[in-house]
């Protein structure tokens, strides 16, 4: 048995010695680890312009330089306010909202990033939604078409969906390819893009869902509905 | 999220050990008898419940960027949730020993093998990753200790009845142990679609 | 990562560095001794990111760094620690080493740290770890403490790696999805999903969702627990 005194210097000393080891350790992976999450997020971004980016381009083979400088060359980015004004200068950058956070906001107070690509003369609104899905949150990168309208493309993440079934809004790339070509307008009418449980009825808004995986997919719809929603009344200053 | 919300959603749809299998060690280990699986089960409930706010707290105070020192320590959080589980099963078990002989008859032997139970330092990981508040962080840890107590006493009940079935040699045991587990998660899965709003709403 | 493997002269000269023991230590955990199928140890960590082989190599490799260096300092430490916060000094060595590769994971690959999130924390409670300091490392020096370390990682590393082999397959008909030298093993591509003029091994296949499931995990330890003591006679259970 050691006594009380050397029980605690040992703690002590053992327990700095780690907390200073692991800054230090930290401090030097911390700019790349910071990088990694930029390329990480941007990579996310651009996934939903995946097919505007060039003939047979992948964003997950393109290098993380060449992953910053499309972003550089032919992103602008725009922050919203909650009332669909864009906040000029002095307010956030788009690239640097964090959807998590904002999520936890009230409504009003909310930031809303959004990101153009420019390509060929056309201009995509690429547009972030967060929602719930069965375990966690989900979220996505929606791309519209220079009408506001037509789905240019998607892509999806998750926190902690189960594998193989609601993880699949992720993983399967077939889920996320069928949003190309929907239209989140009914004759003028927002209805957004829903995913329906059993497979899609109205072709024009809907998706299939994926088979075991119903809470997830109604987070998806939810989230859609909401996300974009929020982004219509700067839309409608762009028509 | 309500209180009770969170509980149930905790306790059955989204089972420690069914859904997560957190926590197999002492499930597997522990549960050839009801009776000691009683005891661990609510040693478990009793240390989520208590670890759980304590962590939370100290995620949000200390090493939270808007805490109380202003910088960023979330890489301290393994250590710091670890040495707060392990220093509070031993504080528990001393004053449980020396206020409730009783109760530590039951829970004493257990309480040590708490601290390795992934449920536990889970919990809290899982508390922060999904950002909870006060009230939902103790409302998880109870609910979630509670899903831990049930499913312990259910496989329990199962080994117990299971030793009189014609096993094959090589399955007996632990094999047949994974199996019925595997076969528990999946009987689980169906509480899945529930919509735990239901139970606040109906109020 | 700042390894430290070889670092005890006394033992070099005493006896063989990888002796007939040594050899022993690294190679019964992988059958005989093997942590999750004979010691039950470690298998809350494991079973939910089995789903698909990539990450489960991850997990094993961070597992089998964090057995070894535990190992290690925990038996360079022995003589020192008190035995009144014994086991909050073993967690601190091992919570310690998680951050560390947590933050590692963080700078090297940003999408798998993501993918794994809070199963890397776990692995501080996976019991393997534990329960190998407390039998071993407590008692032993330094370098056979290493071995016995990696051969326990191993040993776990094993198991899920043929799991996730398993599980990958049928669940999803590829192997390694996620990294670099993805393979399509059986069922249709998502090309061949896309356009079904492309022709596919196996094409017919479908995907088996039971085995994305974490029950499925579950299954297959417990049949090569069934397998193994077939086997392995000694190992049967016969309470």
């Amino acid at each position: 048995m050691h006594s009380t005194k050397y029980v605690v210097i040992f703690v002590l000393i053992l327990t700095s010695t780690v907390a200073v080891l692991l800054a230090g350790f930290r401090e030097i992976t911390k700019e790349g680890a910071e990088r990694n999450e930029d390329i990480f997020n941007k990579r996310a971004i651009l996934l939903a312009v995946e097919d505007y980016l060039g003939d047979g381009v992948k964003v997950n083979n393109l290098a993380d330089g060449e992953v910053l400088n499309i972003f550089d060359t032919q992103v602008k980015q725009v922050t919203l306010n909650a009332q669909g004004q864009p906040i000029e200068d002095g307010g956030v950058k788009a690239e640097d909202i964090d959807m998590a956070k904002e999520k936890k906001k009230p409504e009003s107070e909310r930031k809303l990033p959004l990101f153009i690509y420019e390509s060929g003369g056309e201009k995509y609104y690429i547009v972030s939604v967060r929602g719930t899905g069965l375990w966690d949150e989900i979220w996505g990168n929606i791309a519209l078409k220079s009408d506001l309208n037509t789905v240019a493309g998607a892509a999806f993440d998750h926190k902690g969906e189960t594998p193989g079934l609601g993880a699949e809004i992720k993983d399967n790339p077939t889920f996320a390819e069928q949003f190309k070509g929907r239209t989140i307008y009914d004759n003028g009418a927002y209805v957004s893009v829903n995913v329906r449980k059993g497979g899609a009825v109205d072709k024009e808004h809907e998706v299939d869902g994926i088979s075991g995986a119903t809470v997830t997919a109604n987070g998806v719809s939810d989230m859609l509905y909401k996300g974009i929603k929020a982004y219509e009344p700067y839309f409608k200053t762009l028509k | 999220m309500e209180f009770l919300n969170v509980f149930i959603k905790a306790a059955f749809i989204e089972n420690l050990v069914l859904a997560y299998f957190l926590g197999m060690c002492s499930y597997l280990a522990v549960s050839k008898t009801v009776k000691t699986a009683f005891g661990l089960g609510l040693a478990v409930i009793f240390v989520l419940g208590i670890t759980m706010p304590i962590n939370w707290l100290i995620s949000e105070y200390l090493l939270s960027e808007n805490g109380l020192l202003g910088i960023d320590l979330t890489f301290l959080r393994f250590i710091l949730f670890i040495a707060v589980i392990a220093s509070m099963v031993q504080l528990v078990e001393m004053v449980v020993e020396k206020f409730s002989p009783g109760l530590y008859a039951a829970l004493g032997i257990f309480l040590p093998l708490i601290t390795v139970n992934c449920a536990i330092l889970g919990g809290s990981l899982f508390m922060v990753s999904r950002e909870y508040n006060l009230t939902e962080s103790v409302a998880f840890g109870l609910g979630g200790g509670f899903g831990w107590f049930l499913a312990i006493i259910a496989i329990a009940a199962i080994r117990e009845k299971i030793r009189y079935s014609n096993v094959p040699p090589a399955l007996r045991g632990l094999g047949m142990a994974f199996i019925l587990t595997g076969l528990m998660g999946i009987a689980f899965m169906s509480l899945m679609g529930i919509d735990p709003a239901v139970f606040t709403a109906a109020k | 990562m700042a390894d430290t493997s070889v670092k005890d002269p006394q033992v070099k000269k005493a006896e063989p560095l990888f002796g007939k023991a040594e050899r022993k230590l690294l190679v019964d955990p992988l059958n005989d001794n093997n942590p999750i199928t004979v010691q039950v140890l470690g298998i809350c960590s494991a079973l939910a990111v089995t789903s698909l082989v990539y990450p489960s190599v991850v997990m094993a490799v961070s597992v089998i760094f964090v057995t070894a260096f535990a190992n290690l300092f925990t038996s360079i430490l022995r003589n020192y620690i008190p035995k009144q916060v014994r086991m909050i000094v073993q967690l601190v060595i091992i919570a310690s080493l998680v951050t560390m590769v947590e933050l590692t994971l963080r700078y090297l690959n940003y999408p798998i740290y993501k993918q794994l999130s809070v199963y890397i924390g776990l692995i501080i409670t996976n019991c393997i770890v534990m329960g190998r300091l407390e039998a071993f490392a407590m008692a032993n020096k330094p370098w056979r403490s290493f071995i016995d370390g990696i051969g326990n990682g191993l040993g776990y590393g094993v198991i899920l790696i043929m799991v996730g082999i398993v599980r990958e397959i049928f669940g999803k008909g590829s192997l390694f999805a996620g990294s670099p030298i993805e393979l399509k093993i059986i069922g249709a591509t998502d090309a061949y999903m896309i356009d079904t003029t492309q022709s596919v091994l196996f094409g017919w296949y479908a995907n088996n969702n039971l085995m994305v499931l974490p029950a499925a995990a579950m299954f297959l330890i417990g049949i090569f627990i069934w397998i193994q003591r077939s086997y392995n006679q000694k190992l049967v259970d016969v309470s």
